[in-house]
C-alpha cells in the first residue's frame, strides 16, 4: 500500500516540474552550503591539529601556554621574553632529551616572520601525521645570509630560487626599521604544508646575530654604519626565543617538563603541543560552533520551501483528492501521500546536494589541499548519512502541516465538486 | 432473496445548522439494478450520493450498501466498503492529472484488496482487465497511455467508468456523467455505461436532471418522490 502511495507522490511531484525543481533545488544548495562548511570545518581543526606533530614540549619563557603556542608555532602575538642561549645549551644536552630546535624571533619580512634556527628544524619538524617538511626547490642554508621560503611567501611574493631579499627588524606588517646592508640570497623553498611553515621566513641563528651586530640598544646602528659580518663561528647568539624538544622516551615527557618548569636557573615553561592546541581550540572553537549554526540555519530556510511548494498546489488539488477519496483513498491516504511527497522532495534535494558536493571537493580537492592545507578528499562519510536522514525526516515532518490541512479539506469536501 | 445494492431506512440529513435537506423512509435498489434518479439542482441528490459513498456519515436512520451498514462511527470501515463496493463517476474532473489513463483506471485496486482478489477469482490481472474495460468503452489502445489532460471530455468520462467497473463493484454512483457531453458522446457513453454495468453485474445509481435520458434504465425515480424534506429555496 506504501509503496503504491509512493508511486503516486512520485507522480505527483514530476507532474509538477518547475515549482518542484526549485525546490529541490533550494534544499540542494541548502545542503551543499552545510556540507561545505562541515567538510572546511573538520578540514580546518583536522589541519589545526596537525599543525605540528612529534614535538614533545615547547619551551619558552615563563608565560602562558596558548601564547607560547601561538608564537612559537603559529607566528601570532609576540614572545614575552628570552632563553639564555646557556639554557638552551643545558636543556640540549639533557639526558632524556633527543633532539631540541631553537627558534629565534623578532624580525619580519613584508609581513612574513622570519624564523631564526638551525638545520634541526627542517630535520625534525613534523607536521600533520608526522610528516617532515620538504624542499620544493633548493636546499636548506648553510650557512649566513641564506633564506628558505614557506611556501605561501614564495608564492605570495612571486619569489624564485637566487632571488635576494632583506629583513625588517620587528614583527609588524610595516617595518620601518630594515636591516640595511644584508641581503639575503633565496636557497631554498619548502613544499606547501597548510601549516604557519608556509608563511615562515627560515635563516640560521648566526644570520640572526649578524644581521643585529650594533643593534644592541634595540634601534639601527647609529651613522647607519653596517657591521660586515665577521667568522660565523663567533657569531654565537645570546638567547634565543623558543626551543622545540623531542624526548628520548614518551615517559620521560612529563618528568622533563617539571624540570624544565622548576628550573631555578631561569623563569621557564614546558608545554606539551596537543595539550596547548586543545585548550586554544577551546578558544577559538565558538567561532566554529557560529559557523556551523548559521550553515545550519541555511538548510531550514531551503526546507521551508517544501512548505510553500506543497501548500500552494494544495486549493487546485482539492478536486484531486475527492476523486482518491471516491476511488476508496482513506483520509490517512490523503494525509501519507503529501507527507511521502514531502520526504521525497526533501530527500531529493539531499541527495543531489550530497552527490554535488562529492564532485565539488572532488575537484577543488587538490588546489585547496596545496594552497590551504586542507584535506578536503573522501568520499560520503557518517556525516553525509546524517544529513541524508535529517533531511529527509524533517521535510517528512515539515509535510505534516499541508498534509494536515489536505486529509481536513478532502473530509469537508467529500464528494462534491469545488473549483 | 439477494442482497439489495442499496437500502436505504428512515434517514434524515440536514447540514450543521440547515433544515433537513433528505428525509427518506425506505429506498431500494436490487443488485444488478439500472435505476434513474432524477432531480432538479439543488435538491440534494449529491448529498444522497455522499451519504450511499460513505463519504457523510449518516447519523440518522440507516444506510447499507450491498448488505454492509455505512456505519456512521467507523470511517475507515466506510472507506474500504467504498473501496471494495462502489465505483463513482463525477460529471468532470473524473482522473487524477498526474495519472495515465491507464494508470487511473487501476487506482481503485490500489485501495482494495478485495477488489483486486476479484480480478483473480476472475482469472484475470488488473493490466488485462483495464485494457479490456476501456477496449469495451470505445477507447483506442493510443490513449492509454497519454496525459488525461489530452483526453477529450467523452473520453475522460470512458476512463472513469472503467475506474468505477474494475474489480466488479456491486454499485456504480453515477453523479450527471453525461451533462458534459455532446448529445451523441453522451448516447454512446450511457449505452456503454449501461452495458457494461449490466454485463459485470453492478447496479447503477444514474443522477440526472437530464429526464430524456430515464428510458434507457430499469426504473425511474424523482428524487422529490421518496425525500420528504422540504426543500429550501
Amino acid at each position: 500500500m506504501s509503496a503504491s502511495l509512493l508511486t503516486l507522490a512520485w507522480k505527483s511531484l514530476a507532474n509538477r516540474g518547475v515549482s518542484v525543481a526549485l525546490t529541490i533545488l533550494s534544499i540542494v544548495l541548502a545542503v551543499m552550503l552545510f556540507l561545505g562548511v562541515e567538510k572546511i570545518r573538520t578540514g580546518v581543526r583536522a589541519s589545526f591539529d596537525s599543525t605540528i606533530s612529534d614535538t614533545d614540549l615547547i619551551v619558552g619563557a615563563r608565560g602562558g601556554a596558548i601564547n607560547l603556542l601561538l608564537y612559537s608555532v603559529f607566528r601570532l602575538g609576540d614572545p614575552t621574553a628570552n632563553i639564555g642561549w646557556d639554557t638552551y645549551q643545558l636543556i640540549a644536552s639533557a639526558p632524556d632529551v633527543d633532539w631540541t630546535v631553537p627558534i629565534s624571533l623578532g624580525d619580519s619580512h613584508r609581513g612574513y616572520r622570519v624564523v631564526g634556527t638551525t638545520q634541526a628544524y627542517f630535520e625534525h619538524y613534523r607536521y600533520g601525521r608526522s610528516q617532515p617538511l620538504a624542499l620544493a626547490e633548493g636546499r636548506a642554508f648553510d650557512t649566513t645570509h641564506e633564506v628558505v621560503l614557506g611556501a605561501e611567501v614564495a608564492r605570495q611574493l612571486d619569489y624564485g630560487l637566487g632571488g635576494f631579499i632583506r629583513l625588517s627588524h620587528g614583527i609588524g606588517d610595516i617595518s620601518f626599521a630594515e636591516h640595511a646592508g644584508h641581503d639575503f640570497e633565496i636557497v631554498g623553498i619548502l613544499a606547501p604544508t597548510g601549516t604557519p611553515v608556509d608563511r615562515s621566513v627560515h635563516v640560521s641563528l648566526e644570520s640572526i646575530e649578524a644581521i643585529h651586530v650594533g643593534w644592541e640598544s634595540g634601534a639601527p646602528p647609529s651613522g647607519g654604519a653596517v657591521h660586515e659580518t665577521s667568522d660565523p663561528d663567533t657569531l654565537e647568539p645570546d638567547s634565543i626565543t623558543a626551543i622545540l624538544v623531542g624526548v628520548s622516551s614518551p615517559i620521560r615527557v612529563l618528568g622533563l617538563q617539571r624540570q624544565i618548569n622548576t628550573y631555578q636557573g631561569e623563569a621557564l615553561s614546558a608545554i606539551m603541543p596537543g595539550v596547548a592546541l586543545s585548550q586554544l581550540w577551546q578558544v577559538i572553537g565558538a567561532g566554529e560552533t557560529a559557523f556551523k549554526a548559521i550553515s545550519l540555519l541555511v538548510v531550514v530556510v531551503g526546507m521551508t520551501g517544501i512548505l510553500t511548494a506543497l501548500s500552494a498546489g494544495l486549493n487546485e488539488r482539492r478536486r484531486e483528492m475527492a476523486v482518491l477519496r471516491a476511488t476508496g483513498a482513506r483520509p490517512r491516504d490523503i494525509f501519507a501521500l503529501l507527507i511521502l511527497e514531502a520526504a521525497s522532495l526533501a530527500a531529493a534535494g539531499a541527495v543531489i546536494g550530497i552527490l554535488l558536493a562529492q564532485i565539488g571537493f572532488a575537484i577543488i580537492a587538490r588546489g585547496v589541499a596545496t594552497r590551504y592545507g586542507l584535506d578536503l578528499a573522501g568520499g560520503p562519510g557518517v556525516t553525509e548519512i546524517l544529513v541524508l536522514g535529517a533531511v529527509t525526516l524533517s521535510g517528512a515532518l515539515l509535510g505534516a502541516w499541508p498534509a494536515w490541512r489536505a486529509q481536513r479539506n478532502a473530509l469537508a469536501d467529500g464528494l462534491s465538486i469545488r473549483l | 432473496m439477494t442482497i439489495p445494492a442499496v437500502r436505504i431506512c428512515d434517514l434524515v440529513f440536514a447540514w450543521p445548522g440547515g433544515p433537513s435537506v433528505l428525509e427518506i423512509d425506505r429506498f431500494e435498489m436490487a443488485a444488478g439494478e439500472a435505476v434513474f434518479l432524477a432531480g432538479a439542482s439543488g435538491s440534494g441528490k449529491s448529498t444522497l450520493l455522499g451519504l450511499i459513498a460513505g463519504i457523510t456519515p449518516c447519523r440518522e436512520g440507516e444506510i447499507c450498501v450491498l448488505g454492509t451498514r455505512m456505519d456512521p462511527d467507523r470511517p475507515a470501515r466506510r472507506d474500504a466498503l467504498r473501496a471494495a463496493q462502489l465505483g463513482i463517476v463525477f460529471q468532470l474532473f473524473n482522473l487524477v492529472p498526474y495519472l495515465s489513463p491507464l494508470e487511473n483506471v487501476l487506482l481503485p485496486l490500489r485501495f482494495s484488496a478485495e477488489r483486486a482478489a476479484r480480478l483473480k477469482q476472475d482469472g484475470t490481472d488488473p493490466h488485462t482487465e483495464a485494457r479490456r474495460l476501456l477496449d469495451a468503452l470505445g477507447l483506442d489502445a493510443g490513449s492509454l497511455t497519454r496525459r488525461v489532460t489530452a483526453l477529450s471530455v467523452g473520453q475522460q468520462q470512458r476512463v472513469a467508468a472503467a475506474r468505477a467497473l474494475i474489480g466488479r463493484p456491486g454499485l456504480v454512483i453515477a453523479d450527471e456523467p453525461t451533462s458534459a457531453l455532446d448529445q451523441d458522446a453522451r448516447d454512446a457513453f450511457l449505452s456503454l455505461l449501461t452495458t457494461e454495468c449490466r454485463k459485470s453485474g453492478a447496479a447503477l445509481l444514474f443522477v440526472s436532471h437530464d429526464r430524456t435520458l430515464a428510458e434507457r434504465f430499469d426504473r425511474q425515480i424523482e428524487l422529490a418522490d421518496i425525500n420528504r424534506a422540504r426543500q429550501a429555496a
